[in-house]
């Protein structure tokens, strides 16, 4: 029982932070700086 | 039932592609970074320098006679995700079904694939992929190359099969595979059969890296080396199973405290499950595959802490080249995680919360990793130029300018692409293979191409492709004429 319980506590904060990332992606965010063009990546 | 029950791990892969590609899986081509397919790609291109691209290019262009290049590269990617599920399953006691399909997911959803697929790195990943469809062969590998017993002949059948992936991506692959297998080999006394198949499947990029005289430049070394990717620096975002160089193919909100501790928790415990499996069920791998895991582990750490002991080993020879980018050499670690976990949560509650913890922790990794994998098609003058060129006898370079190895169309949302006239003409294509990477202080890092004939000259060239209506420079057009003026193409000819 206490196995199932703490699955469930751990499953609902993962279920909580992932919402919580995906609202914080999915909201505009402002223009990031004009970045050059033809890097391969940036470190 | 029995059957269905083997085909889950399948459809959950299936299920976490279209998750995971969303709208890369619309019509037309995803291009990003290092993918880049093109429509009617030619079969044998007169490319040069490290052979990067060989022979994943050879087998897309053959693909692409039979299907349309959009599908190929559709089902290669969706494939990756089934070939990782259902393998990383196999490598679990069928009876444990639940546990089963807790190391498919954790092996099909985790950030090191998520990242190398943001960069463009399919070719890897299909070699990652298959990894535990090789380790399962190597085991079951008959002892000697000769042997000719039915069993033995099927056991090498599966061995090469379960190689094919890696050999189709190429060196980065077949690398990351061999480092893989060799342990399990050494361990199982397979040595002989695993080197002559892998060694024999590497022929293709093989002697071509040998006698091209490719050159390493060691500031690649710096430019290519792990890097903290979330609140933990690079050894926790190592650990994290993350840590890609780029910081440009970081899946969005991935730098999240709660999600980066999340995962950093996850695939602590499934190295831990790995660790405390009991010996009486530990396969025949076990202990080859955490060898391969520690080995992997420290190629990725030998770039960020001791990068002058990697510029040395490129400086004395070039073919230490591929361990610039160590980080690739974590996929042995994702596979000992994926087993582990489901060796720690083998059934009831916490099984499904193992289920479905690795999407929980890495949301944002679904729909296109939230937009950053979306599929364009190519504007139609890009086809235009192609009939031009590849319809002209005539022999000659074509020049793709502007000078600089990938471009930001915005016809494709802006995302940095490797130049695609690379893969585009049956004739060579003199371009820059130059790297420039960006650094956190506003700095350039720039990595010398690998093709000591790519330079900016006119001699033997004779197409001229301009791509673009930024950066537009004067050019003498006396001698050129123009075949080609469009809204973003240019093309001059000789």
């Amino acid at each position: 029982m206490l196995r199932i319980l703490a699955a469930l506590a751990i499953g609902a904060l993962l279920a909580v932070g992932a919402s919580v990332a995906v609202v914080n992606v999915a909201s505009p965010a402002p223009t990031p700086p004009n970045q050059p063009l033809y890097n391969y990546g940036t470190r | 039932m029995g059957r269905l029950c083997r085909l889950w791990p399948a459809l959950l892969g299936a299920g976490l592609a279209v998750l995971a590609l969303g709208p890369a899986l619309a019509w037309g081509f995803v291009l990003r970074y290092d993918l880049v397919f093109v429509p009617d790609p030619p079969i044998l291109p007169d490319s040069g320098g490290f052979p990067r691209a060989v022979p994943s290019d050879l087998v897309v262009a053959l693909l692409s006679r039979v299907l349309p290049g959009e599908l190929v590269q559709k089902g290669l990617l969706a494939g990756i995700f089934v070939l990782a599920a259902s393998g990383a399953a196999a490598l679990v006691p069928p009876e444990r079904r639940v546990a089963r399909l807790v190391a498919a997911v954790f092996y099909a959803w985790n950030i090191y694939l998520a990242q190398r697929l943001l960069l463009g790195q399919w070719a890897l990943l299909l070699g990652v992929a298959a990894l535990p469809w090789a380790v399962r062969a190597t085991a079951m590998a008959p002892a000697r190359p000769a042997a000719r017993a039915v069993g033995s002949v099927a056991g090498w059948g599966r061995l090469v099969v379960a190689s094919v992936p890696a050999a189709v991506g190429g060196f980065q692959a077949m690398l990351v595979t061999a480092l893989t297998v060799a342990p399990i080999a050494v361990a199982r006394r397979r040595v002989a059969v695993v080197g002559v198949t892998l060694g024999v499947l590497s022929l293709p990029w093989l002697v071509p890296a040998l006698t091209s005289g490719a050159v390493t430049d060691p500031a690649g070394v710096d430019a290519f080396a792990a890097r903290a990717d979330g609140p933990f620096g690079v050894l926790g975002s190592l650990l994290s199973l993350g840590g890609i160089w780029n910081a440009e193919a970081g899946v969005p909100g991935q730098e999240a405290w709660w999600l980066a501790t999340g995962r950093l928790l996850l695939a602590l415990a499934g190295l831990y499950g790995y660790a405390r499996m009991r010996t009486e069920e530990r396969p025949g791998w076990w202990g080859g595959l955490a060898v391969a895991a520690a080995a992997g582990f420290g190629v990725a750490c030998l770039g960020a802490f001791a990068p002058g002991v990697l510029k040395w080993l490129i400086g004395a020879w070039a073919g230490f080249g591929p361990l610039r980018d160590g980080q690739a050499y974590l996929a042995p670690m994702v596979l000992v995680a994926a087993v582990g976990l489901a060796s720690l949560l083998r059934s009831g509650a916490p099984a499904v919360v193992g289920l479905l913890a690795p999407v929980l922790v890495l949301p944002t990794f679904a729909w296109g990793a939230s937009g950053r994998l979306a599929a364009v098609p190519y504007p139609q003058e890009w086809r235009t130029v192609q009939r031009i060129v590849n319809a002209d006898p005539a022999p000659g370079a074509l020049l793709s300018l502007p000078w600089g190895a990938h471009r930001a169309f915005a016809w494709n949302g802006g995302r940095v692409v490797l130049d695609p006239a690379a893969k585009m003409f049956e004739r060579r294509v003199v371009r820059d293979d130059t790297l420039l990477v960006g650094l956190p202080d506003g700095g350039r890092l720039r990595v010398r191409g690998e093709d000591p004939r790519n330079r900016l000259s006119l001699t033997g060239v004779r197409y001229v492709l301009v791509a673009g209506t930024e950066n537009r420079f004067p050019f003498d057009l006396r001698g050129w004429t123009p075949v080609h003026q469009g809204e973003g193409l240019t093309l001059l000819r000789r």
